[in-house]
């Protein structure tokens, strides 16, 4: 293909060979390609004589990678993050899909759903398989399949409004806006369900009308769909004389026992039940009734209402009560809202009406009387102005109007003369509150507390005093016995880690206070992050240290020592030329070597405590040195965080040259690889 | 259908939700111990006080952060929650009342006719949403004010908000929408 003209004789007419692989020109005979790639169907014949293609199916999504030999265990490596997410949700609809008989279309479309989870975030705390089973139910929503929540909180064992929750907020968050769930749509599962045999379509038929019927009847909104298909197909089955009861009609529905029989109590107070069979599938009733709940909310009202009127009937009393209401909540309304202390004494008016309401009344009154006696003169001069012309008229008149003032002291007289204290007091405490309300508000800024409001005496009584605090303190120390003594146990054990030293903190998780790195170069810079954080698989070491000049590389070997004599536990690393040997680790490996090097690490600590106060200056030298191993990260870390020391160790590692080698993970890692690569250098 | 401007429903507040601070520290078991209308919970580390004259009842923790609830009305609440901060007082901490907010607020409130709810959530597409199967309520969120609403086929409506001011508003702000999805009374 790529060779139009044959290279010796310039003949453009060239022979390819698919058999052989090869192009050859046909002037001149030579060879111009050998081996050619040849992209074909190839067919093996397999067991029993059947031919199959040879290949195998890649997923168009996804990356490209490497095909799986064995057990298919190694994915990790080599694979990001977002692509393993996505496998294993695939894996996981599919499994969950499977069970629940959705075909194909729904599955991927699930699949779709899921990714766009995936990119928004919304799968991060939340468990996988709550978001598996959210994404399905959307699509079984979106496509109308007869599926429930519930079938899903089955399978995944899972209560339901957790599920319900997740996939309202996925809902939400993806701007699906899936279709209201129609009871209709479940009428033929659960048909078939109930095992009807030949007249289970009649059957159907016949519930979906009753269906329709309880719609219009309102008995549908806000109702499981599921309950109103149960009580639709019992009633459907007795009609066509089938023999099912409640029991086995919630088998199938999964609702309960209750609810069934109240939604066919309710059907029963629609005048749709009072049809016969026949009726019923000929005739559709006009009217519509309103909702059970209404209904039964109005019922209330009424009963209210029926129960005032007997009352009412039974003469005086009723007669009187009623007029008490009228009376208080007209008071209530007139009454001037009273703040500060007197609030008290008001709230307590209210159970003692008798008392203390006329005194207040007696305030207004005294003020009406005041204005109506005014007017009143008024009036009556008015009149016997106007009275001389009718003088009948006038004394007509003229009665009336002196009763009102008669009314006033009559009052006084009957109910004694007014504490005039508590008047002026209320008048103050009307003044206070004014004043006070001012003084609030500056007292909240500055965060003290008002004691407006507040009764101290009452207060008193919310606190127990010295007997009493004894003897509940006796009560609380016997039922909280059990809780006590774990504590005291936990603060026991902690005093003894203390004393023994190794105790620890418990995880706090408190964030490692990190010195910020001090580095001259950016290879220094990378190394000592890399002390400092955990040893990751998804960097590509070789790159980092290619990064730095390759200067550094020699390096390395000097700096690994040879390991400490007496040092127990040590796996003693060689020099760097044999280390290809005998670290050629696998992951496994180096975490337990790692675990294996941490207690000694620990204990080692102190000696390079002594070393710090000398070597930190030399530490903020720059030095291009890659090699300086990482430590395990992990126990140095927690005696304290500074790189300065380690590198100061480091330092002195290789002047006395008897300190413990520090092999870093890195190097345990990679190890062999950069090794190699300094072989390779030297060699090449 | 336009939606009547003097629109005489009664919202009643059924609770008030509030938080302050005493900046101190307080000793839980003293409380526990001294008080008499108190429950005390270790494995939550926190203490229930309930008053009775502003009917509420307090979670206070030992950090000084404590929570108020079961009041009727924002006012009460900030007298129920001075007045627990006197009891504590007496009982000899150095309490201080800072940083008092009303942080929820909980109504109840009829509409005179029953809703659609089908055709309302239909209507109101993203901002309400409906599932019979876990709820019999239509929730409708909004977001401006941050407030919820749930509302029920018989007309009744919870509301719940951050103050009552926008209680009010929300249940102003929904009106007409459930008027347009109301339900015809048979009477």
């Amino acid at each position: 293909m790529t060779s139009r003209t044959c290279k010796n004789c310039g003949c453009s007419e060239i022979d390819l060979d698919q058999a052989r692989g090869n192009a050859v020109c046909t002037s001149c005979g030579s060879v111009l390609e050998d081996n050619i790639i040849v992209s074909e169907v190839q067919f093996v014949e397999g067991s029993g004589g059947i031919s199959s293609a040879v290949g195998q199916f890649v997923s168009a999504d996804g990356p490209v990678k490497a095909p799986v030999l064995g057990t298919g265990f190694h994915t990790s490596l080599g694979k990001e993050s977002r692509a393993q997410t996505l496998q294993n949700g695939k894996r996981q609809i599919h499994n969950l899909g499977s069970q629940l008989q959705l075909n194909q279309h729904c599955l991927d479309t699930a699949f779709n759903f899921f990714k766009m989870v995936v990119s928004k975030h919304l799968t991060r705390g939340r468990k996988m398989a709550h978001v598996i089973a959210a994404c399905l139910y959307l699509v079984c929503r979106t496509e109308g399949t007869p599926h429930m929540l519930l079938d899903l909180s089955d399978l995944l064992q899972v209560n339901v409004y957790i599920l319900g929750k997740t996939f309202l907020l996925l809902a939400r968050e993806l701007c699906i806006n899936s279709p209201a769930i129609d009871p209709c749509l479940y009428i033929p599962r659960f048909a078939h369900m109930l095992e009807f045999g030949d007249k289970t379509h009649e059957v159907s038929m016949t519930a979906l009308r009753l269906l329709q019927r309880m719609k219009r009847d309102w008995m549908h909104t806000g109702r499981r769909p599921s309950g109103l298909c149960g009580a639709a197909l019992l009633v459907a089955a007795r009609m066509h004389e089938f023999r099912r009861t409640v029991k086995d009609v919630i088998g199938v529905v999964k609702v309960c026992e209750a609810t069934l029989r109240k939604r066919l109590t309710e059907f029963e107070d629609t005048p749709t039940s009072q049809l016969t069979i026949d009726e019923f599938m000929r005739v559709d009733l006009e009217q519509e009734c309103d909702p059970p709940s209404f209904t039964a909310g109005q019922k209330k009202v009424k009963l209210l209402q029926v129960h005032y009127l007997t009352l009412s009937r039974h003469g005086l009393a009723c007669e009187i009560s009623l007029y008490q209401d009228e009376i208080e909540t007209e008071l209530e309304n007139s009454r001037p809202r009273l703040r500060g202390i007197y609030a008290v004494f008001s709230q307590a008016s209210c159970s003692s009406p008798t008392e203390v309401d006329p005194e207040e009344d007696e305030e207004l009154e005294a003020v009406a009387q005041h204005f109506n006696q005014d007017y009143i003169c008024q009036v009556i001069q008015g009149q016997q102005q106007g009275g001389e012309g009718g003088g009948e008229r006038g004394t007509e008149q003229s009665p009336t109007p002196p009763p009102p003032p008669k009314v006033g002291p009559s009052l006084n007289s009957i109910l004694g003369p007014l504490p005039s204290a508590a008047s002026l007091g209320l008048c103050e405490s009307i003044q206070e509150c004014f004043s006070v309300d001012k003084n609030s508000d500056d007292k909240s800024e500055r965060g003290e507390l008002d004691l407006d409001g507040i009764d101290d005496n009452e207060i008193e009584r919310y606190i127990l005093n010295d007997k009493e605090v004894r003897i509940k303190t006796d009560l609380w120390m016997k039922q909280n016995e059990e809780y006590l003594k774990e504590q005291k146990e936990k603060e026991d054990r902690i005093a003894k880690e203390k004393e023994q030293g190794t105790y620890k903190e418990k995880p706090k998780k408190t964030s490692k206070k990190r010195e910020p790195i001090r580095a001259s170069t950016a290879g220094e810079a990378i190394e000592k992050m890399l002390e400092q954080k955990k040893i990751s698989s998804k960097i590509n070491y070789d790159v980092l240290l290619d990064l730095n000049s390759k200067g550094g590389s020699p390096a390395l070997p000097t700096t690994v020592d040879e390991p400490p004599p007496g040092a127990p536990g040590r796996k003693r690393l060689s020099r760097r030329k044999k280390q290809p040997n005998k670290t050629n680790l696998s992951l496994a490996n180096t975490a337990s070597i790692m675990g294996k090097r941490l207690r000694p690490l620990i204990s080692s600590t102190p000696k390079k405590k002594r070393v710090t106060p000398n070597l930190t200056p030399a530490a903020a030298l720059a030095r291009p040195n890659i090699s300086s191993p990482p430590t395990p990260t992990g126990p140095t870390l927690e005696e304290n965080g500074p790189v300065a020391y380690d590198e100061a160790a480091r330092e002195e590692e290789e002047e006395e040259e008897v300190e413990e080698p520090c092999v870093s993970a890195l190097q345990l890692l990679g190890g062999n690889e950069y090794g190699c690569e300094a072989e390779e250098e030297e060699v090449f | 259908m336009e939606p009547s401007n003097d629109v005489a429903l009664d919202i009643i507040i059924t609770n008030v939700v509030a938080v302050f601070r005493t900046r101190c520290h307080l000793n839980l078991r003293t409380i526990a111990l001294e008080g008499v209308n108190v429950i005390y919970k270790p494995e939550y580390g926190k203490v229930l006080m309930k008053l009775r004259k502003p009917r509420i009842t307090a979670s206070i923790w030992s950090s000084g952060k404590i929570i108020c609830t079961g009041a009727t009305s924002e006012e009460e609440a900030k007298q129920g929650a001075r007045r627990l901060a006197r009891t504590l007082q007496k009982l000899g901490f150095k309490v201080r009342f800072a940083d008092f907010k009303v942080v929820n607020v909980l109504a109840v409130c009829s509409m005179p006719f029953a809703i659609r709810l089908i055709d309302f959530t239909k209507k109101n597409r993203p901002i309400a949403s409906y599932e019979p199967e876990l709820h019999p309520a239509a929730t409708y969120r909004i977001k401006t004010l941050k407030a919820t609403i749930q509302i029920f086929s018989t007309g009744s409506l919870t509301v719940t908000g951050p103050n009552v001011q926008t209680v009010a508003t929300a249940v102003e702000h929904i009106y007409p929408l459930l008027f347009e999805c109301q339900k015809p009374l048979r009477k």
